[in-house]
């Protein structure tokens, strides 16, 4: 799928200019998280083994027949790749000193001399699960989400991708950002060496939950496929033409939900008016909500149901949400070059600064592509 | 000290649920000055949203543990922002600070007068985000969401679960903690440039695009190969065995995840013999399963944890919520914090998620109760009369528990 790279002025002036970052270790964490810094204008430098960074070798790849990438794409447009073994010891010394910011992984901390040095890991270098392999998956099971994802009587089901990766580079970012900013706003030159787990950052999800255990007792369960408590309808549901997605939760809602899908006969019932008593009737209520269903389309159901309150959702596939009009609208997505002639639409970046937007779409470096400026 | 090393930002907090005050406490972790607005009777939702008279007398407002978790380490004041008297101590409270965060659907703040526009005519440096489901802008921007229907309109659930299934989502609000990230991350580059030019600036994050990079391994595939990824349950290419299996215990699981060779030789000589006849990891991935199963079947979860990793298998026990405030590497770490607070007592906190120069980030007090800094904030800094202050609250305008609408 192709589309037209560059889409910003690069003379504009970005938040985050004059900030060098340096990333070490090239794992998804860490490239995601100095993806936030380039988005804004920082200028992120990948120091980048003979071999390359470990997210160059990352399905999915750019056709079926190449090795090249197109999540290094993603997480990697707009940086610099500079080959380690092409410079010399000084050369990355001074590098390393003049960086706001050096990423890592908790592993080359010899290299550590700089302002601020943050390490990202699976679970962090102290603990019993410190030496363990660790992936994505493991943090969702520890994390306690994994148990509630899948049918009742069946295994937990694993979520796909680099979910718990991701969500662990945003949180370093917010904790680096925080540090660049305090130290600018208080000329503070100070060393910090700080580190965060990937472990612990996908607790963001679910510290809710384990405090509410200790003071209540409940333990979330597994009740099966799109079963979550509190309330109910809440799930993707098949409509005749696509996929809506269902979140009733006031009366109010259920109201409005009964008389779009003309089930108005059950608008007024005392059990079906909490969130709690629906969920109770997921027996009764699933098959006749999955048949009024089938009878709308999906986009206009969710027209229907948004100009009245009821939250729905338009659940697009991958193919899709590249033509969802609001995402459309808003640049969701822009081309990423991989200086082969692939052009590739990815995601942006989430949040607009309206005065000093963002970086969208932008060129792929091939590795060591900036290794002679820094020689 | 990390935990002031933003003590010289103030932000308006007036956020409410889990993602915009997830936003604010991030930076109030960090040091900032965050002053949480509320009314007495258009409280933050995530206190209750089913209150009843009962529910006032009994404290219930003070007793949320998901409010009282995203709201540590800031102020609360109460205002009414449909008085003009609300409005204005609104207006001169954003006046002293660097931003403000809301989450409101589209239409709440024109609905009060209240938009970046009025605040930058009280302070032209103030830094506004703005936290909509959809984005404030586009034909969806008034929308309305929850966390789930973020997670819906992602496209995520594509992603994930049995080609048999349903598209199958993660959690209940799977996009609200996200969007907390990601608002955090907003507010700080846009603090960034203020610090520099001292120029504020409308700052909009969409928390539906937020879940987008979560998705981007199904969205880069489908954008290089125009194909749509295969639910496939457990099972992953070129990983095998990669599964959830049963342990001894009720509801007891450990996730296996076997990516080389050496791994599988570990695997196959602690299961003897109930692998000996699998020379191959990828022949027969069922019957591989069904033999795993019944080996873990007889082992405690933990126990399997610890002896496979410590022989460099990857594997992991499945934490319930109330397993998470004992679980080894957490406690260990000091992750949770335990700390008094009014009406509830002594509660587990969850820590930053960093630690700095190898200590731990300590939290400084816990969430305020409602209207808890009032008199501080209203008196002591924005520098209204004692005499003003007892009028306010004598009009309902401010107040320190709830009230129900018309009362």
């Amino acid at each position: 799928m192709a589309l037209q790279g560059g889409q910003s002025d690069k003379t504009m002036q970005r938040a985050l200019d004059g900030i060098l970052v340096v990333d070490l270790a090239g794992s998804v964490a860490t490239t995601y998280c100095s993806k936030l810094f380039v988005d804004y204008g920082a200028t992120v430098v990948n120091l980048e083994p003979e071999v390359g960074f470990p997210t160059r070798q990352l399905a999915p790849f750019i056709d079926e027949a190449s090795t090249e990438s197109a999540m290094h794409g993603y997480l990697n447009a707009n940086k610099k790749s500079v080959r380690r073994d092409l410079i010399s010891d000084d050369a990355i010394a001074a590098l390393l000193s003049e960086a706001n910011l050096v990423l890592g992984d908790g592993t080359d901390i010899g290299l550590f001399d700089s302002r601020l040095r943050m390490d990202i890991s699976w679970y962090d270098d102290c603990g019993p699960y410190a030496d363990f392999i660790g992936s994505d998956a493991q943090c969702f099971a520890l994390n306690g989400m994994l148990r509630n994802i899948g049918h009742a009587d069946g295994p937990p089901l694993i979520p796909t991708g680099y979910q718990a990766q991701i969500v662990g580079g945003m949180t370093a970012f917010v904790g680096a950002m925080g540090q660049v900013l305090a130290q600018e706003l208080n000329a503070d030159g100070a060393g910090l060496h700080m580190r965060t787990s990937i472990f612990e950052a996908m607790m963001c999800f679910t510290e809710v939950g384990a405090i509410t255990a200790y003071n209540t007792g409940l333990e979330g369960e597994r009740l099966g496929i799109n079963r979550f408590p509190p309330t109910y309808p809440l799930g993707v549901f098949p409509c005749a033409d696509g996929w809506i997605g269902l979140t009733v939760l006031t009366p109010g809602q259920w109201h409005s939900f009964c008389e779009l899908l003309d089930l108005a006969e059950f608008s007024q019932i005392e059990l079906f008016q909490s969130a709690v008593g629906r969920l109770e009737s997921v027996d009764l209520l699933e098959p006749l909500i999955c048949e009024k269903l089938l009878g709308f389309s999906a986009e206009d159901l969710f027209y229907r149901a948004q100009n009245v309150g009821v939250p729905l959702a338009r659940v697009p596939t991958m193919e899709e949400l590249f033509a969802v009009d609001q995402f459309v609208h808003r640049d969701a997505f822009a081309g990423i070059d991989f200086g082969t002639g692939a052009d590739l639409l990815a995601p942006t970046i989430p949040f607009r600064l309206f005065a000093t937007p963002p970086i969208l779409g932008g060129v792929v470096a091939p590795l060591g592509a900036d290794s002679k400026a820094f020689l | 000290m990390i935990a002031e090393s933003l003590k010289d930002i103030r932000i308006v907090d007036l956020s409410m649920g889990w993602a915009g005050p997830l936003a604010c406490r991030q930076l109030a972790d960090m040091g900032a000055d965050v002053i949480k607005v509320e009314s007495c009777v258009r409280f933050d939702w995530w206190r209750s949203w089913e209150a009843t008279p009962a529910w006032i007398e009994d404290d219930g407002a003070e007793k949320s543990s998901a409010f009282n978790m995203v709201n540590r380490n800031k102020r609360a004041i109460t205002l009414d922002l449909e008085d003009p008297a609300g409005r204005e101590l609104l207006l001169r409270l954003v006046a002293s600070a660097h931003a403000v965060v809301e989450n409101f659907s589209g239409a709440v703040l024109p609905k009060l007068n209240l938009s970046y526009d009025v605040f930058k005519q009280v302070n032209d440096k103030i830094i506004l985000v703005s936290m909509p489901a959809f984005g404030s802008t586009g034909p969806w921007a008034n929308f309305r969401a929850y966390g789930s229907t973020v997670e819906q309109s992602s496209g995520l659930p594509h992603l994930n679960g049995s080609a048999e299934d349903l598209p199958t989502m993660h959690h209940v609000a799977y996009g609200d903690a996200v969007g907390g990230l990601n608002g955090a991350a907003a507010l700080l580059v846009a603090l960034r440039h203020q610090a520099r030019t001292g120029l504020g600036q409308f700052v909009d994050v969409s928390q539906v695009e937020g879940l987008f990079p979560l998705a981007s391994h199904g969205i880069m595939e489908f954008s290089a190969n125009q194909r749509h990824p295969v639910r496939a349950g457990n099972r992953r290419d070129n990983v095998n065995p990669h599964g959830v299996y049963p342990c001894v215990g009720d509801d007891a699981w450990i996730v296996i995840q076997i990516y080389n060779d050496a791994q599988w030789q570990a695997l196959r000589g602690m299961a003897a013999p109930y692998l000996d006849e699998f020379a191959d990891r990828f022949g027969q991935p069922e019957a591989l399963d069904r033999s795993i199963a019944e080996w873990t079947k007889q082992q405690t979860a933990q126990a399997l944890m610890y002896a496979l990793q410590a022989r460099h298998v990857p594997a992991v026990v499945t934490n319930k919520a109330s397993e998470l405030l004992t679980d080894a590497h957490l406690d260990e770490g000091g992750y949770w914090q335990w700390m008094d607070r009014a009406v509830v007592g002594n509660q587990p906190n969850p820590s930053p998620p960093f630690r700095v120069n190898a200590q731990r980030i300590k939290i400084g007090k816990p969430a305020p109760t409602l209207g808890q800094h009032n008199h501080e904030i209203l008196v002591g800094e924005l520098g209204i009369s004692q005499q003003q202050y007892e009028l306010l609250i004598e009009r309902g305008i401010i107040g320190q528990r709830p009230r129900m609408p018309g009362s």
